[in-house]
């Protein structure tokens, strides 16, 4: 075994390996192709430092359907509204006595230690300059500590630069009045959506239900204000409580979002398509790599043995050739399961019959070679003669079948994915394509998400074809006759 | 000739035992979980009476026994969701794939068949570097990514655009039928257009290709030398000498080819809701019907082994010199 990797050998393939290079790089095609399987490879590594996005991730980072922000250098779409997201900085405003406040970094912390109806203003501004959005939101958290014989009421307000104000929060909630609560919030997570408001929030607004709230607000460019207005009350002679305001942020939804825009619920798309590239390449390679491996195995070890297993593996070849692939794998995806992995054992095990053909016909005439039966008489065993000579005879043509072998795994597993059953936490460019058409984004006319996807399998699966031309014309010399 | 059809019988029992296997022997799932899952309305008593009707609870022996007489007697069972006999549901749909397939066949080969004689004809010009070209795309672009561009531009855009779509998405008639039969025709061949336009495009290429490389190979041959050389004019060559004898070649490719049009349909057909075979496979699939499941792979199996007996038979036909049983 030792002799298999000798300097001798090692020379021997080095030479060969650099002459395959001196013709491979007189094919430009061959070339161009290598060369963006490389930019794709570069890609799905690096994907995580590509994009600041988790594919998965549900959360919305951009209104639905947001178009590519590159369009807004049409006139038309100048002002189209980006995405804000940003920590709302509260300053303090019209604070009563008694009352101690102070605003950090993270937020506000106000004690109220007296007698009596207190209050305080907290505002905030900012610049918005933008058209309209669809929708925005609104989150805070509040704690609430040291309650005694005190209540408290909270509001909040936004203010436009044509001077409207509009009721945004309450925590008296439906109550007619503005009633004072008692109850003792702890670290109570808000998040309002201008898009699905308590009922009573529409009716305080006075407004219908259904009413875009966001456009409403948001009508012009210009200075917004937020305000929270705090009162305090004792229920005794006097009460004491701290209430503590944090994580207050204000996200206006852009409609229009980084390169590609995002998909229906709002995602990045950039990086579902880079971190697709992961999944494409690696179920294109691994399927082919394996289906390759079994085919080299199994067409030596039929053309080597010959006679019953020759035939039982070759009628194993015929019926496995008469299987209808692609039903058989939506099938077997559907009983057993939608793993990637799982899909590429069976994209490979579906896919190695031709090549075995092949092997095993070359094996045949191998066989009757007078450097094999050399081998043979010098007391070589089946084994050895089979990895040592037979398997370096035949490897230039696996390559150039296996190369061509991963554009078929590729665009079988993006059918399938585009079909619905792929892996769900898997983002590929099928499954893409899938939200695409099932989610709306034809009614949308959303191109940014349809035609990014299609044109990155498409590319990818051209330029393994473009590379196993270029393979096959070198170890296939027959080919050249034709061009 | 008896031999070989023993062998393909011999294939399809084997295929259809495998499918038995892979669908209610390992497969993890109840075969009616899905189906009763897949809609909240149906109870659990459901589920006793439909694994009760179809013979489910039989010992694994009876079922295997009944299973392939159902499938070689063509009758195939009883579909879960609609309670009919799925060879009834079959046939129907069965006219549509045909219709839709068939079309597709015909038109794929009048394109792809004439530009690869064409482009052998000027070996290295513009048009055979087209050829090439077209044949490259064919295997490398998703069939579904042009017909999902094709949906966008030509019938949702015109839509916005023109006020109407250029072709309708969906279904292979409109919403309701017309009434004259006339208008009827008219109206699925206007459906038809969109899935047949683009699986043309995907597919051309590949045909032009091969009768292009068949096209070369014979075109080098003495014969062709021997033709020029009695003065024939190149269109006699061309027509009379070369695509003849490329003709049995072509035509083993088509009857090959027809399996893998079949299955592949299957995606076109779900993308333009066209009520085929391969579209009610897949709805199918999901919903849990696997009498369907079981008779579409079957009928897809027997379709691969009579493709590939026809192809042996046709070549037969076409070329004297290579006749099963006949030995020189």
């Amino acid at each position: 075994m030792a002799s298999l990797f000798s300097k001798q050998r090692r020379e021997i393939w080095s030479r060969r390996i650099k002459s395959f290079w001196q013709e491979y790089r007189n094919n430009k095609i061959g070339l161009v192709g290598l060369l963006i399987v490389f930019i794709y490879a570069f890609v799905a590594i690096f994907a995580p430092w590509l994009t600041p996005y988790d594919p998965l991730n549900p959360e919305a980072v951009a209104q639905g359907f947001a178009m590519p922000e590159w369009v807004t250098i049409i006139p038309e779409y100048r002002y189209l509204p980006r995405t804000l997201d940003m920590p709302l900085d509260w300053t303090i405003k019209d604070k009563s006595e008694f009352i101690n406040a102070t605003t950090g970094s993270n937020g506000f912390t106000v004690s109220y230690n007296g007698t009596g109806t207190q209050s305080i203003n907290l505002t905030t501004t900012f610049l918005y300059p933008f058209d309209p959005p669809k929708k925005f939101r609104l989150g805070f958290t509040w704690t609430i500590s040291n309650m005694t014989d005190a209540e408290y009421s909270a509001e909040l307000y936004m203010s436009n630069p044509a001077g409207n104000t509009f009721i945004f929060y309450a925590s008296y909630q439906n109550l007619p009045t503005a009633p004072f609560s008692t109850v003792p919030k702890h670290n109570l997570g808000t998040t309002l959506y201008s898009t699905s408001l308590p009922l009573y929030m529409y009716e305080r607004l006075g407004v219908d239900k259904g009413t875009n709230v966001a456009q409403m607000i948001f009508l012009e460019q210009g200075e917004y204000k937020v305000q929270f207005h705090i009162r305090f009350r004792s229920t005794a002679e006097t009460g004491a409580m701290e209430m503590q305001i944090t994580n207050s942020k204000l996200m206006i939804f852009g409609l229009v979002h980084g390169l590609l825009g995002t998909d229906s619920i709002g995602r990045d798309i950039v990086s579902q398509l880079v971190y697709g590239t992961r999944i494409s390449l690696a179920v294109g390679l691994f399927a082919a790599v394996i289906s390759t491996s079994l085919g080299i195995f199994i067409g030596i070890v039929a053309g080597y043995f010959g006679g019953l297993v020759d035939e039982t593996l070759m009628r194993i070849v015929d019926i496995l050739l008469c299987l209808p692939v692609l039903p058989l794998l939506l099938g077997l995806m559907v009983i057993y399961g939608t793993s990637v992995w799982y899909l590429v054992i069976l994209i490979a095990i579906f896919g190695w019959q031709g090549l075995s053909r092949i092997i095993r016909s070359r094996v045949l005439s191998l066989k009757e070679m007078p450097f094999v039966e050399c081998a043979r008489a010098a007391g070589g065993s089946k084994f050895y003669i089979m990895l040592k000579h037979m398997v370096p005879n035949v490897l230039p043509v696996a390559l150039a079948s296996m190369i061509l072998s991963v554009p078929a795994a590729i665009l079988t597993e993006a059918a399938i994915s585009f079909i619905g059953l792929g892996d769900p936490s898997a983002p590929t460019w099928g499954r893409m394509l899938h939200y695409a058409n099932s989610r709306g984004g034809f009614f949308a006319l959303a191109w940014w998400w349809i035609i990014p996807p299609g044109l990155a399998i498409t590319i990818l699966t051209l330029c393994f074809v473009f590379i196993g031309h270029a393979v096959d014309e070198i170890v296939n010399p027959r080919l050249r006759r034709r061009r | 000739m008896i031999k070989r059809a023993v062998i393909a019988l011999g294939t399809i029992y084997i295929i259809a035992t495998l499918q038995f296997v892979i669908f209610q022997v390992v497969s993890p799932v109840d075969p009616t979980a899905t189906y009763i899952m897949s809609d909240p309305r149906r109870t659990d008593e459901m589920r006793e009476s439909l694994l009760r009707t179809f013979g489910l609870l039989d010992p694994l022996h009876i079922r295997y026994l009944k299973y392939i007489r159902n499938m070689f007697t063509w009758q195939f069972g009883i579909s879960f969701k609609s309670m009919q006999p799925v060879a009834e549901e079959m046939s129907w749909r069965l006219v549509n794939t045909v219709l839709l397939l068939g079309s597709v066949l015909v038109c794929t080969i009048m394109v792809g068949v004439p530009l690869g004689v064409l482009a052998a004809s000027r070996r290295g010009g513009r048009m055979d570097v087209a050829v090439i070209g077209s044949g490259i795309f064919a295997w490398g672009v998703p069939t579904f990514f042009i017909q999902l561009l094709f949906v966008l531009f030509f019938s949702y855009y015109a839509y916005v655009i023109l006020g109407f779509p250029l072709f309708p998405y969906g279904k292979m008639h409109s919403v309701p039928p017309p009434n004259n039969p006339f208008a009827f025709i008219v109206d699925v061949g206007w459906h038809l257009l969109a899935p047949l336009i683009t699986l043309v495009i995907a597919g051309f290429g590949s045909w032009a290709l091969y009768t292009r490389n068949i096209m070369l190979d014979a075109l080098t041959q003495d014969y062709i030398v021997t033709a020029r050389a009695k003065g024939l004019t190149e269109r006699a060559v061309l027509y009379r000498h070369a695509f003849r004898s490329s003709l049995p070649p072509i035509v083993t490719m088509v009857t090959l080819a027809i399996p893998g049009i079949v299955t592949g349909a299957m995606i076109t057909e779900s993308i333009f809701t066209w009520p085929g075979i391969g579209y009610w496979y897949i709805q199918s699939l999901f919903q849990g019907d696997y009498p369907v499941v079981q008779a579409v792979v079957f009928i897809y199996a027997v379709l691969m082994v009579v493709a590939n007996i026809l192809a042996d038979i046709l070549y037969g036909i076409l070329d004297p010199r290579i006749r099963v049983g006949v030995r020189r």
